[in-house]
């Protein structure tokens, strides 16, 4: 059973420059930000070692850091330049009860991961939410399309603060 | 053929009492598509119970819209949903009727601001005859929505409505 | 009907007879009289239901209906062959019993005779059973192929095998 700190000291041993930060400024758990190309190697090596064994990955989600410019748009509307999104992973050990979280920030005009499929089969579905809601890919993803929304949903990604209804959808008016 | 539907253009006795016989028969015996979606589903189900009983109004609960006079739409209906319910819609046979239930489709509901995938409202897709208020609507409004599509079908006609 | 018959074939030499013959003749009046009555009753409400509704096909009312989807693929599927097993198993017994019906009413007025008939029959039928329940056919599950045991009987016969490559 070991604590964030202890777990923070063995990955920044092993893989030095690609964990960043141990962020404990958070309200409910420590957050350590790792670089987003380096994840699937960290990810082995949180399942694979014996004193680790991280088998349980809960829970793959997207965020919007909301920290880009704010651009006004001719029509009225604002849209976000820059800034970030982000994907946090919550991990878990069944056998050695304790628990972690990642975090990866890529931009948000070119967001790129790699994928985590290989090591928790469970990613598969959450990395295509992740790409649904936010539209971040994820590298080397064996089936990455959308997975709540229609499959021709062409406007963007809902769950980003600039996202915008479009006026109809296949004939249906999309907004109130 | 449907040689008595709408043929007729005056309206004598003969015609209003076969009038009155057809729209009793088809009242009293409204089979149910229920096309239970979400948590208005469960007060439909509480109103086809023993509770309140829908079984008693003539109201069967079938599985294909083949076999169903009227459709319960009941619950949050999304984009990629409402092209299905387009086209069950349009495979049940005429005379169809049709019952929103419940917020989500009468008007998208508590969705109706933000709700990206909602279809506000499932009149936008299919033409409604009678709206069931609530969230959920109790069984016993939902009795009454029924009651009012019957009050409704009673007062139809066979006669062709001259311009 | 009835009536008509009596008077025209009464004769003192044939009275008997004819009297046994137009009753069971009415007899099979009556079944005709309720074939008729069920012909008419059903064309009689097929009629009046296509009388009353109405009719407006479209083109999406008539397609095939799969749960609001485009029908993908063809109805026509491949069912398991079982079925015409078990279709055909309970033709044979249902046959037996309608067979067996008739007989379990009258056997008793022709005393063993009559008995050892049924009892006849009955075996022969069971030995059917009894091969197919051997052979599995009673079970769902495919019955592995029972090969015959007659590969002891034709020892010392040398099969010539075909000419391969290796050696």
């Amino acid at each position: 059973m070991k604590s964030t700190e202890e777990l923070f000291a063995i990955l920044k041993e092993k893989f030095g420059d690609a964990v960043l930060q141990l962020n404990t400024k958070l309200p409910k758990e420590a957050v350590i930000d790792v670089t987003p190309s380096q994840i699937a190697e960290i990810s082995w090596f949180l399942r694979d070692t014996e004193e680790l064994q991280f088998d349980n990955l809960i829970l793959l989600t997207g965020l919007d850091d909301d920290n880009g410019e704010k651009v006004k748009l001719e029509d009225g509307t604002t849209e976000t330049k820059g800034g970030t999104l982000s994907v946090v992973y919550h991990l878990e050990s069944m056998k050695l009860k304790h628990k972690l979280v990642l975090r990866v920030s890529t931009d948000r005009d070119k967001p790129e991961v790699e994928t985590v499929c290989k090591v928790w089969a469970c990613a598969d579905w959450h990395e295509r939410e992740a790409f649904d809601m936010f539209g971040i890919k994820f590298l080397n993803h064996p089936d990455l399309r959308r997975i709540l929304m229609p499959y021709d949903w062409e406007e963007s990604y809902p769950l980003r603060k600039d996202y915008k209804n479009p006026e109809f959808y296949q004939g249906m008016k999309v907004p109130y | 053929m449907g040689l008595l539907d709408k043929e007729f253009t005056d309206d004598n006795i003969v015609i209003t009492k076969v009038e009155d016989l057809l729209n009793w028969a088809r009242l009293s015996s409204l089979w149910q598509m229920s096309f239970g979606l979400a948590c208005c589903a469960i007060e439909m189900m509480a109103t086809s119970a023993s509770h309140y009983d829908f079984d008693r109004f003539g109201v069967i609960p079938r599985p294909s819209p083949r076999q169903a006079d009227i459709i319960i739409i009941s619950g949050t209906v999304t984009f990629k949903m409402a092209i299905r319910i387009k086209r069950i819609y349009e495979q049940m046979p005429d005379p169809k009727y049709i019952i929103s239930m419940g917020s989500c489709s009468n008007c998208g509901g508590p969705y109706w601001e933000h709700g990206y995938h909602v279809l506000k409202g499932v009149d936008r897709v299919i033409p409604v005859d009678v709206y069931v208020p609530g969230c959920p609507p109790r069984p016993e409004a939902l009795l009454e929505g029924l009651l009012t599509l019957q009050n409704k079908i009673r007062n139809e006609s066979l006669v062709k409505k001259s311009v | 009907m009835n009536f008509f018959l009596t008077f025209f074939l009464n004769s003192a030499k044939f009275e008997n007879k004819i009297l046994i013959e137009t009753s069971m003749l009415t007899e099979f009046g009556k079944i005709f009289a309720f074939m008729l009555i069920a012909i008419i009753f059903v064309v009689v409400t097929v009629f009046m239901s296509k009388l009353v509704r109405p009719a407006r096909p479209t083109k999406e009312k008539l397609m095939i209906y799969e749960c609001g989807e485009n029908p993908e693929g063809t109805p026509w599927v491949k069912f398991n062959i079982r079925f015409y097993v078990v279709a055909l198993i309970f033709l044979i017994f249902d046959v037996e019993v309608v067979l067996l019906v008739p007989w379990t009413v009258v056997y008793q007025q022709y005393g063993l005779a009559g008995y050892f008939i049924g009892v006849i029959f009955l075996f022969f039928l069971g030995l059917g059973m009894a091969y197919e329940w051997k052979k599995g056919d009673l079970e769902w599950a495919r019955p592995y192929p029972q090969s015959s045991k007659l590969k002891n009987a034709v020892k010392g016969v040398e099969t010539s095998l075909p000419v391969t490559s290796e050696k």
